[in-house]
This record gives structure tokens, sequence and C-alpha cells, in this order.
């Protein structure tokens, strides 16, 4: 509490002006192809809250960026480093995929449950190998975590290619999923499904785990001082694990999500920037649950507006990467001006003589 | 015949893991991870397409890759070093918006070509005699520049480290950059120029992706191979010469998925042998029990005042 209240209103904001200078950066780049960006990006935001459909669709695509980024930042409460969200997801997406199509005969009721479950699984146990890699045998998990995307890149690649096969045996995809494994739409005639207000539960259960349980409170010290937490007896090989897997876990409902959710099926190497986006977002979200869930929200919109924009005009749509990555590195600079000031505005209040906590 | 084909393409393939290896274990020893160094190959990939296409001469192409190299080091080391900012983060920034701005800029000079754009890629210099040895000789004496620049900068990267005084500064500043600064060594300094050097060497190292053999630039180019010469600098333990090994085992291993694709032979499925590398760097990251860390690897230095 204290913390928060010598930061002025001002300096709560500073990541809504990352976001702004990123974008700022991102737009000199547009000028290089001869665009005005401040045209394109009234485009991008105009497109973005259109209508209905397209300001439904900002919810859709939030969704599994919210949960990729709780992936990452769950992780870097302890500390650690779970750059593996991509597999993960896809693992979580061959788990959903698996479950709807073999037991496609079952009620709604019964299925959706079952495919929710399979994704999450699958996700947390592929997460759980890099938190066991890091607990048993020291493994940097930074490394490891990356290299197991590759890995269950061509995992499913080889899946899909061969034993899921689509029926037809033309394209390297799955069949389509039965509807009674679909996520149903918030709004009809939208992509707008239910799947958002799950991932909101597990931004809430995020934030519960590690702020309202002693589990959280040995989790955040592992993050804050390793040896300390060590020396108060928490059993940090322990807590590798578990936050590897439930890290992971988010990332492979985020499976759930698109395969039950949006695509319906899945095909070869798709959404191949969750993972690397849900990064972005949760540096950007501070690694806070709600933060995650603006800043998913703001991706969201940036890639449809991105989308259409890239559609409609020469812009190439690798424009959407630029701005992602300009407003991360906005935000790591920001993270260096936010001490400067909360450090000068110490300093003054001392030379006053005040209190400083 | 099939022999001397796979070790060619061993060595190879170990061209840009040796150069990027032994760049991270230079920065490394310094005190400095450079993380962006995925990002670094693909603009290093970038730059020696396109200065290659644009001067028709790969000796250009080799210069832009080093300076693409160095842009994003300098603004990695200005962040790291002098703000004192988290590596890893930044790095994972850095590598997305190498991601986003390599294929923009290809976008904005040559739009969208029909065929690909190619150009012809570095030429073999055979040595005289020495490749006539029969097996390895064309192996080992019928490579690129980058190839024979790659195997004989490891020993001299050994010696220059544990050999000389530039390699003392280097390795004292990661181990013990107090005792560095109190000797009036400016140790900011010496980690942002390991970084820049080392950034130039890997914008060298992605070259190779792109100039080395293909000819071309896609964006998928570089497919995680920074993050391999990143984990054959922590499987060598910091020690050049166990790079060089690492590095040939992974060229090997690459040389051997593509013969086994090639081969018409169907003994496991494709995507088995390219994930190999990966499920490699996984298994030996995990077997690797002694460490040789500098000490202060990834921890800003804040000089105390007075």
């Amino acid at each position: 509490m204290n913390k928060r209240s010598d930061q002025s209103i001002w300096l709560a904001l500073t990541p809504l002006y990352s976001v702004i200078l990123g974008l700022a950066a991102s737009g000199l780049m547009m000028l290089l192809l001869k665009h005005n960006p401040i045209e394109a990006f009234a485009q991008l935001f105009g497109y973005a809250f259109r209508d209905i459909y397209n300001v439904a669709d900002i919810f859709a695509k939030a969704t599994p960026l919210i949960l990729t980024g709780l992936a990452f930042g769950f992780a870097f409460r302890a500390s650690l480093f779970n750059i593996g969200a991509q597999g993960q997801f896809y693992m979580g997406s061959i788990g959903a995929v698996v479950v709807a199509l073999k037991l496609g005969f079952l009620p709604p009721v019964l299925l959706l449950p079952l495919c929710l479950i399979a994704s999450v699984v699958m996700g947390a146990a592929w997460g759980a190998i890099v938190g066991m890699c890091k607990s048993r045998f020291n493994a940097n998990e930074f490394l490891i975590s990356m290299m197991s995307n590759y890995v269950a890149v061509a995992i499913m690649n080889f899946l899909v290619r061969v034993p899921l096969k689509e029926a037809k045996g033309e394209y390297p995809q799955t069949d389509v999923i039965s509807e009674a494994a679909w996520i149903q739409s918030l709004i009809p005639g939208t992509r707008f499904h239910w799947g958002f207000i799950l991932a909101l539960a597990a931004a809430l259960l995020a934030y519960v785990i590690l702020w309202r349980t002693s589990l959280g409170f040995k989790i955040r010290a592992v993050g804050m001082n390793r040896s300390a937490a060590r020396y108060a007896g928490i059993d940090e090989k322990k807590i590798f694990v578990i936050v590897f897997a439930i890290s992971a876990g988010f990332a492979g409902l985020a499976g759930f999500m698109e395969v039950n959710g949006i695509q319906h099926m899945v095909v070869q190497g798709f959404n191949p920037t969750l993972g690397p986006e849900g990064i972005g977002i949760a540096i950007l979200g501070n690694a806070h649950p709600l933060g995650i869930v603006l800043s998913g929200l703001l991706f969201g919109a940036l890639k449809v507006g991105g989308n259409l924009l890239t559609q409609t005009t020469t812009i190439p749509s690798s424009i959407i990467g630029i701005m992602e990555g300009f407003v991360m590195l906005f935000v790591v600079l920001s993270y260096f001006v936010q001490n400067k000031v909360i450090l000068a505005q110490r300093k003054r209040r001392l030379a006053k003589g005040e209190d400083v906590a | 015949m099939m022999i001397t084909g796979v070790l060619m393409r061993a060595l190879q393939m170990s061209t840009p893991l040796l150069l990027g290896s032994l760049a991270e274990i230079f920065v490394e020893y310094t005190g400095v991870m450079n993380m962006a160094i995925e990002g670094i190959f693909l603009m290093g990939a970038w730059g020696g397409f396109v200065g290659a296409y644009l001067t028709k001469s790969l000796f250009w192409g080799l210069v832009l890759a080093m300076v693409a190299g160095v842009v994003i080091g300098a603004v990695y080391a200005f962040i790291t070093v002098k703000l004192k900012q988290h590596q890893i983060v930044t790095g994972v920034a850095l590598n997305i918006l190498s991601g986003g701005i390599s294929v923009y800029l290809y976008r904005v000079l040559f739009g969208v070509p029909i065929i690909p754009l190619t150009v012809e890629s570095l030429r073999r210099i055979p040595i005289p005699v020495l490749c006539k040895i029969p097996v390895i000789g064309q192996a080992l004496f019928n490579q690129n520049i980058l190839t024979y620049l790659a195997l004989i900068l490891m020993p001299v990267g050994y010696w220059v480290l544990f050999r000389t005084r530039l390699g003392l500064i280097v390795r004292s500043t990661g181990a013990n950059p107090e005792a560095v600064d109190a000797a009036g060594i400016n140790v900011e300094r010496t980690q942002t120029l390991a970084v820049l050097a080392s950034s130039a060497i890997n914008g060298l190292a992605g070259a190779f992706y792109s100039i080395g053999f293909l000819g071309m630039f896609s964006d998928d180019i570089i497919g995680g191979r920074g993050w391999i010469a990143f984990a054959i600098c922590f499987l060598g333990n910091w020690n050049p010469m166990g790079a060089l090994v690492g590095g040939l085992v992974f060229g090997l291993a690459e040389s051997l998925a593509v013969l086994l694709q090639t081969s018409g032979i169907r003994l496991v499925p494709n995507e088995l042998l390219i994930a190999m590398p990966y499920v490699l760097t996984i298994i030996a990251t995990i077997a690797r029990k002694q460490f040789n860390v500098p000490a202060f690897l990834g921890v800003p230095y804040v000089k105390e005042r007075s």
C-alpha cells in the first residue's frame, strides 16, 4: 500500500506512454513505405471498432493471448522463464482435438469439459517436463523451454500429417470436430465466445493462487530471493515443477480456446506467434493478471485492426511484429525511467524531512 | 563418397554455430548474456542477403550483416549495460522486433517478388594439395571463407581468452567486476564493447544462412539456430575448444538429418529428424553437470558511489 501511495497518477500510466511511443516508432517505419502513419493508425483503430463483429473479434483474439500471457507472467513471478508457451499451446490443442474427434458422440455438457481438461493436462504435462529438468538437473529452464517449442511443433506436424490427418487426405489438418464440441458464441453471429469468460476466470485464478494462497506466497518468495526462500524451508525444487505445470496449463487452455472456439480443427502450424506475443503481453502487463488481461485486449485490438489494415493497404503484416517489438522495448525503457522518477521523489521528500518507508 | 558429403555438410552446418557460440562465450565472460542472439542472427541473414543483392558483391553483404548485427547489439548494450535493465526481457523484445523489421525491410526494398530473389552464395575455396587428401580432403579443405574463419577463430579465441591480457580482462569482468573497476578498467565499456563485438560475429553467423549456401532470405531462415549457438556456449563449458566439439556434433546431426531426409529411406518420420538438434540440445543441457559459469553472469554491475 505504502509503495503505491508515493507514486503519482502519472507514473501509474507509464505502460500507456510505452504503448504510444512504441506505436509512434512503428509509425516511422510506415513512412518508409510512404504511408501516413497517423492515417494508418486512425484506419487501424477505425477498423478495430467499426462494427459489432470486429469489436467481438477483439475479445476472440484476446482470449488465447491472455492465456499465453499468463503462461509467461505466472512463471515470471517465481523468476522462472517459461518461453515455451507456443509448444504448450500446441500440446493443449492436440489434447482438445483428439478428445473432440474421438468422443464426438458425447453431448456438449460432457464433451466440452473433457476437451478443456485434456488441453490443460496436455499443456501442463509438457510444461512440467521443463520444470522437472530444472529441479532434477538444475538445467537452464530458459533454454529447455525454448527448445521444447521446436520439439512440440515437430510432434504436432507429424500427428497432423499422419495419424490425425483429415479423412479426405488432402491437407495437413485434422477433420472438423463435431458441433457438440464447439464453444458457443456469447453474441450470436460473432466469434466472441464463452472462452473469453473462461480466460478471465483463469486470470482471476492466477491472481488468487499468487496472492491469496500459501502456495502463491512460496512462489513469490522463490521469485524474490531464492536463497532466502530456501532458508525459510521452502522446497524450491517442488515449486519449479508446480509453477511450470500451472503456467503451461494456461497455455494449454489456449489450445482449447482456439480449437473448440475458433478453428474447430487443428491445422499444421496455426497461430505461430501466440507464444512470443504472450511474453510481450505479460511484460506490458507487469506480470500481473489484471495487467495481462488489459494488455491482451490491446494486442487483440492491434491484431484485428492490423490485419484489416494490411489487407486493405500495401502495409505488410510484419508491421504487427514491429509494433509489438517496439512496445515491449519501450516498456523495458519505462521501467528505467519509472525507477529514476520514484528515486527522485523519495530524495525530495527525504530532503524535506518527511518519513520515507 | 557419401562420408565425404556428410562431413562436408557437417562442417558447413556447424560454421554459424561455431561463430555464434564463440561470440557468446566472450560476451558471457564479461558478465553479460547476449540474449538478442536469435534476432541478431536473423538481422545478419537479412543484411547479408540485402547487401549482396544490392551491390552484387558478397563482401558488402558480409559488411552489412555485421552492421545490422551491431545495430541490434548497440540497442541491447544500451538497455542492459548502461540502463541495467533485465537481459532476458530485453532480449525477447529485440528478437520479436528483429523478426518484424527484417521481414518488413525486405518487403520495403523488394516488394513481393513472384519468384524468390537469389544471389550467388559464397564460393568454395579449395586449398591446393590438401583438398586432394582422400575422404577428408574435400570436407576440410574445400569450404567457403566463413567456414575457414570459424575453424581458425576457435583456437585463436581460446588463445586470446586464456593466454593474453585482453582475455584476462574479459574473464575478470564477469568474475569480479569490482576488482576490474579498482584496477582502473571501465567495466561498462568492456561489457559494451564485448556485446558489440559479439553482435558483429553473430551477424556474420546469420549471414552464413542467407549467403553462405542458400543464396536467399526468408523469415524462418534461422529457426532457433541462434539459440542452439547460445546453448553450445553452455555445453562447451565456456571454453572455445569445448564449443568447437559441440558445434561439430550439432553440425553432424543436422547433416545426417539432411542425408536421411533426402535418401528416400523412411526409417523414421522426417519430423523426428527435424526435431533432432533441439532434442539433442535438451539432452545435452540436462546431462551437463559441471559448470564454469562466470560468477556475475546476468548481474548488472552498479558502481558504488563514494
